[in-house]
Formats: C-alpha cells, structure tokens, sequence
C-alpha cells in the first residue's frame, strides 16, 4: 500500500505541473496584455507600466537570462513569470491589494460554511431516496421520484436559484433577499441559499445512486441474504449499504475540494462573499492572479482527493488492495 | 479445398434469402417502440425545425426590429407579443426561437470538437496501449483535475476577443471551443476501456491474422463496435453544453452578440424584480423541455443500443 501512495503521490507532479503549464499558457500566451484590459481606455502609459509590475508581467515570460548576467547568480534566471508560477510566488490580487492566500484563507470558511451542510445533507436524502426507490421499483412511487429527478435535471440550476429568490424572499419574505453577517448571524442568510441547492442537486445523484442499487439488487449476496431470513431493512442498510460504498465514494470525495470553491452561481446571486463569488468578481475585474491561484489550488486538491478516494477504498472493502 | 467449402452451405440448400436486418435498424425500431421515446424524438425534431427556421433571414430582422413598448405584457395579439416584449421592446417570442438555433448550433458544434478529441485519444490509448496510453491519461487527467466549469471559463476568458494567430474568431467559436475541449474526458475513458477490452477478441486476432493493418482495424473494426457509446454520449452531453450555456451567460463569457437563452436568463436577474417574468419563463421553459427530452432520449438510447444492458432486461 505505501509504494502505492507513493506512486499516487509522484504521478500527481506531472498532472499539477500540466495544469501549471496549461494555465499559464492559456492565460500568458493566449490572453492579450491583461495590464490594458485591468486599467482600462483611460490608462497613460506611466499607469500601464506600474500595473505590469505590479501583477509580475514585466518579466521576461521563461527564463529571466538578462537579469542572471546582471547579478551574476544562475538562480536569478528563474526570476520569469514561469518560475513565479510554478513556485506559487503569486502576485498580490490587483483589486483587493492582499495577499491573494490571506484572500482565499478569509473567502473559504464562508463557501464552506454553505457548502458544507449542503453537501451531508443532499448525500442522505439522495441515498435514502435511491434506497426507497429501489426498494419499491418499478411502482408509481419509484416511477414519480426517478421522473422529479430528470424535470430538475432538467431546468437550468439558475432559473431554480432566481425563482426561489423571488418567491421566498420577495414574494412571501420568508428569509432575506441576499447578503451575508459575520459569525452565527450567518446562518439566517444561508438558509435559503442551503435549501434552494439541494433541492437543485437532488435529481442527478438520487437518479445515479438507484441505478447503482439495483444493480446491486441483483447480486447472489442478497438472495443468500434473504433465504437465510435478513428482513429488508437488514439487506438494505447492512449488505447493500456496504457494497455500494465504492461508487459512493467515487462520487464524493472527489466533490470535497469543491466545497471551498463554492458554487459560482449560487454565491454571485446571494451576495456571500466566498471564494466563488470572489473567482466570478476577478474574472469581471481581470483580476489575473486570483484566477490562477483558484484554478491551481482546486487542482492540487482535486488530485489529494483521488488519492484519497482509493485509501477510502480499502476501507470500506476490505478486499480492494492497493498495489 | 473442398474442406474449407464445406463449411459454408452447399448451393443448392435452403438458406433464408431475407435481407439481414443490420443492427442499427433494429436498435432504431428498438428505440420507436415506447410512445415516451417517439415524443422525445418529436420534440428534438421541432426545436431543430425551429433552429433552421431561425438562420431564414427573415429572423435577423424580427429579433431586432421594436415589436412593441418597453416589457409590454405577453399578449395573444400577434406572434412577436406571445412572450412579450423586452427592454428595448424587441419581440421575446422571436430571440426565444432564434435561442434555439444557438443552443442547437452551439451543442452539435461542441459535441462534434469534444467526440472528435474524445473519441481519437480514446481509440488511440485504449488499441495502442504503452506510453501512448500512458500520455492519454495524463492528458485526461490534468483536464480532470480542474473542475469543468472553472476550465470552460478560463478557456472562455482566454479566449474572449482576443485574435489567434490573426485570426477574429467569433464569439461563438470562443463557447463552443472552451466547451468542446474541456467535456471530452468522460466519453474518452468509456471508450478507452471499450477499446481494451475489444482489442483482444477473436474478431480482432482473425483481422491480424488476415494482415489488416492496424489502421484499418481501428476505423473499420473497432471504432463501429464503440459508436453506440459515442451516440449514447453525444444525447446526454448535448444537455450539459445547452446548461453550460447558461452559466457562462451569466460569468459574461457567453454568447455576446446574439440573442441566446443564457443571455434571456441573465438579463432576467434584474428584471424578475420589477414582475417581468416572460423572458426568463420563456428562456426556462425552451431549455427545459429541450434538455428533458434530450435526457429521456439519452436513458432509451442506451437501452436500445447496449447489448450488455439490453439482455439483462
């Protein structure tokens, strides 16, 4: 198992590294000067000069050889705009004039403040509404929850967000319009955003959960289960449970790291001032290098959670062995 | 000789002279069998009917001409008023229509540059095998850690009005880009497992044996046998590409320069406020019954063209 996490932990170099070298060809090479499209028409150039600067364009993009010959170290050649990049020497975020990590350290508890709830409670309901309808297949019960999950699979998740605002909030004012407080007055703002997501996130994982159940339905186990006198329940929660665990956790541990991403939509239209909010305002305002720092950091924990993914494995079945 | 002819039925004996009914026919009657398919397959058909009827030129001028007063209420009047109208007055009911020819426009284009990519390294890993392969998954791998909407949007905002190589490309181009070139992993993996588990049968040996050449076998062996995945695919990723639409719209790196229904649903945040709710009832509404058809459709497509999944029921 050791060598194999270390094999896992070695491969994820390569895959950071290309979504490094991606991120800065797409946004180096293909972009346009984002020091003209941060100052706007009006910038002299004096103003052009000082944004370069300040957001580390000024520098030659690979290797910095002018600057090594002038100080004469080798090192100094790797003061580029790659090398920055690779070695997460980020540039302070050109609107906020911080820290783009001190940024994301005070932006991540919020999104995952709603992420969080949202996220234990749409995986129960979705696995209680997969084992009861996989529990009475085939009847109308089963045939009116598969059917409500492709109707919400089907309408797009912001008319969902903008439809509940305008009804709960403004029509019957069951709960603010939008906005956000610090501390436990928090939670009188996040319930709605909290609800309205799940009801949105429902329909694809009970849909893909009930297919995995009754694919399970059909193995020997559960007969054997049931001729030795296992009452449903038992099947359902004890031998089922167990076995469907793999695809459980495929699907979820890989959502983990998107619980601090937050989703972009939900938190632009409540106003909460999360690291999605935080990413849609950047894109707005060319804020460069909070937009490169999000996608690497989401990269770097998407592939932890991989590996986390497989150590979960072996938990949960004993019979998975990692080589 | 004679031993090799033997096998085959003498001249003379009763062999059935109907036409063998290919496999692609029958999963066609397959999927016509259910009245829920039948309207499915009805209401793809309209929007596509709708969508060429939005590239007439007639539709140029009626998405833009004033049809009425500023948010004028639906009304049964006449056509252009059916939805209403929208803040410059111009007709809801026809940018809905011409909505349709993006979305449509702009799923088959992603689909085809995502099936394209997908579709290639998945064949190429799955038959080749070795660092080819090993490429393969590094590539998918990357564009797998990124989440997808956060790639699409870096492509788009990459890509948004900027010339390439001195090429304008259109803001269309830009979508339908960022979209197709980051949602081409999930059908490359199933295809790359499809491909490994095929490239080992008797059918494929026998072609070796025969001294077909490895490109031969792949285009004409290998990839019929995996087709049905990328159709099963193309249904179901439509979906996502007509709901990535809408989410881009609303980041400001959708479609600029012509009515789309992510647009009509932007510009609704404010106006639901004020009671006007035709535009993003509209603009819901067509994705909605679009994206329903399209995800039943998907679900009887994989009944009738999965054998594995066909003989288990």
């Amino acid at each position: 198992m050791w060598s194999y996490l270390v094999r896992r932990i070695l491969w994820t170099i390569p895959i950071t590294l290309s979504v490094v070298l991606f991120t800065f060809t797409m946004f180096t090479l293909v972009a346009s000067d984002p020091a003209r499209s941060y100052a706007g028409k009006m910038a002299t150039d004096a103003d052009l000069v000082a944004i370069r600067h300040r957001m580390g364009i000024d520098k030659p993009v690979w290797l910095n050889i002018r600057h090594a010959r002038l100080t004469g170290s080798v090192a100094a050649a790797f003061d580029s705009q790659f090398f920055d990049t690779l070695l997460f020497r980020f540039p302070e975020s050109m609107r906020y004039q911080e820290s783009v990590w001190s940024l994301m350290k005070s932006k991540a508890p919020v999104s995952f403040s709603i992420q969080f709830p949202v996220f234990v409670i749409e995986l129960g309901m979705q696995i209680i509404a997969s084992l009861w309808c996989a529990r009475h297949r085939g009847r109308m019960g089963d045939l009116a929850v598969t059917f409500l999950c492709v109707l919400g699979m089907s309408v797009p998740a912001l008319s969902i967000y903008m439809v509940a605002q305008w009804l709960l909030a403004v029509k019957w004012q069951l709960f603010p319009i939008a906005g956000w407080d610090s501390g436990l007055a928090a939670v009188h703002f996040m319930a709605m955003p909290i609800l309205v997501s799940v009801i949105c996130r429902m329909g694809a994982g009970t849909r893909f959960y009930r297919t995995v159940v009754l694919e399970e339905m059909g193995a020997d186990y559960v007969r054997t289960a049931k001729s030795k006198g296992v009452g449903t329940s038992g099947i359902y929660l004890t031998h089922v449970m167990r076995n469907v665990m793999i695809p459980i956790l495929t699907r979820t541990v890989t959502a983990l790291p998107t619980l601090f991403l937050g989703a972009l939509f939900l938190e632009r239209l409540f106003q909460i001032p999360g690291v999605g909010s935080l990413l849609v305002e950047s894109i707005f305002n060319n804020d460069r290098p909070v937009v490169m720092v999000v996608t690497y950091a989401m990269s770097v924990s998407y592939c932890m959670a991989l590996l986390l993914t497989d150590i979960c494995y072996t938990i949960a079945d004993p019979r998975v062995r990692l080589r | 000789m004679t031993a090799a002819l033997a096998d085959h039925p003498a001249p003379g004996a009763p062999i059935s002279m109907s036409q063998p009914r290919s496999p692609w026919r029958e999963s066609w009657q397959r999927l016509c069998q259910k009245r829920l398919t039948r309207c499915c397959l009805a209401i793809v058909g309209l929007y596509m009917i709708a969508a060429g009827a939005a590239f007439t030129p007639l539709m140029d001028t009626a998405i833009t001409r004033v049809a009425g007063e500023s948010y004028q209420m639906p009304s049964l009047a006449q056509p252009a008023l059916w939805l209403g109208t929208d803040i410059l007055g111009r007709s809801v009911f026809w940018r809905l229509l011409y909505g349709a020819r993006v979305a449509l426009t702009l799923a088959v284009l992603s689909s085809v540059v995502s099936i394209a990519v997908g579709t290639t390294l998945g064949v190429l890993a799955g038959y080749v095998g070795g660092w080819v392969d090993n490429v393969v998954i590094w590539l998918f791998s990357t564009v797998n850690s990124v989440p997808w909407i956060l790639l699409a949007m870096t492509l788009a905002y990459a890509l948004k009005g900027e010339p390439i190589l001195g090429l304008e490309i259109s803001p269309l181009a830009v979508v339908v880009m960022s979209l197709g070139l980051t949602s081409w992993v999930g059908l490359c993996r199933l295809i790359r497992a499809e491909v490994m588990k095929l490239r080992d049968l008797e059918y494929v040996t026998a072609a070796k044996a025969c001294g077909v050449g490895p490109m031969r076998i792949l285009t004409r062996h290998l990839l019929p046998n995996v087709f049905h995945l990328v159709i099963i695919t193309f249904s179901l990723m439509a979906v996502d590409f007509v709901q990535a639409e809408v989410a881009l719209a609303f980041l400001g790196l959708g479609i600029s320069d012509r009515p789309s229904w992510g647009r009509m649903i932007d510009d609704a945040k404010s106006e639901l406020l004020r009671g006007v709710w035709w535009q993003l009832a509209g603009a819901t509404f067509a994705i909605f019954l679009l994206c329903l058809a399209l995800n039943l459709l998907g679900d009887a497509l994989r009944d009738a063209l999965d054998p594995r999944l066909r003989e288990r029921n």
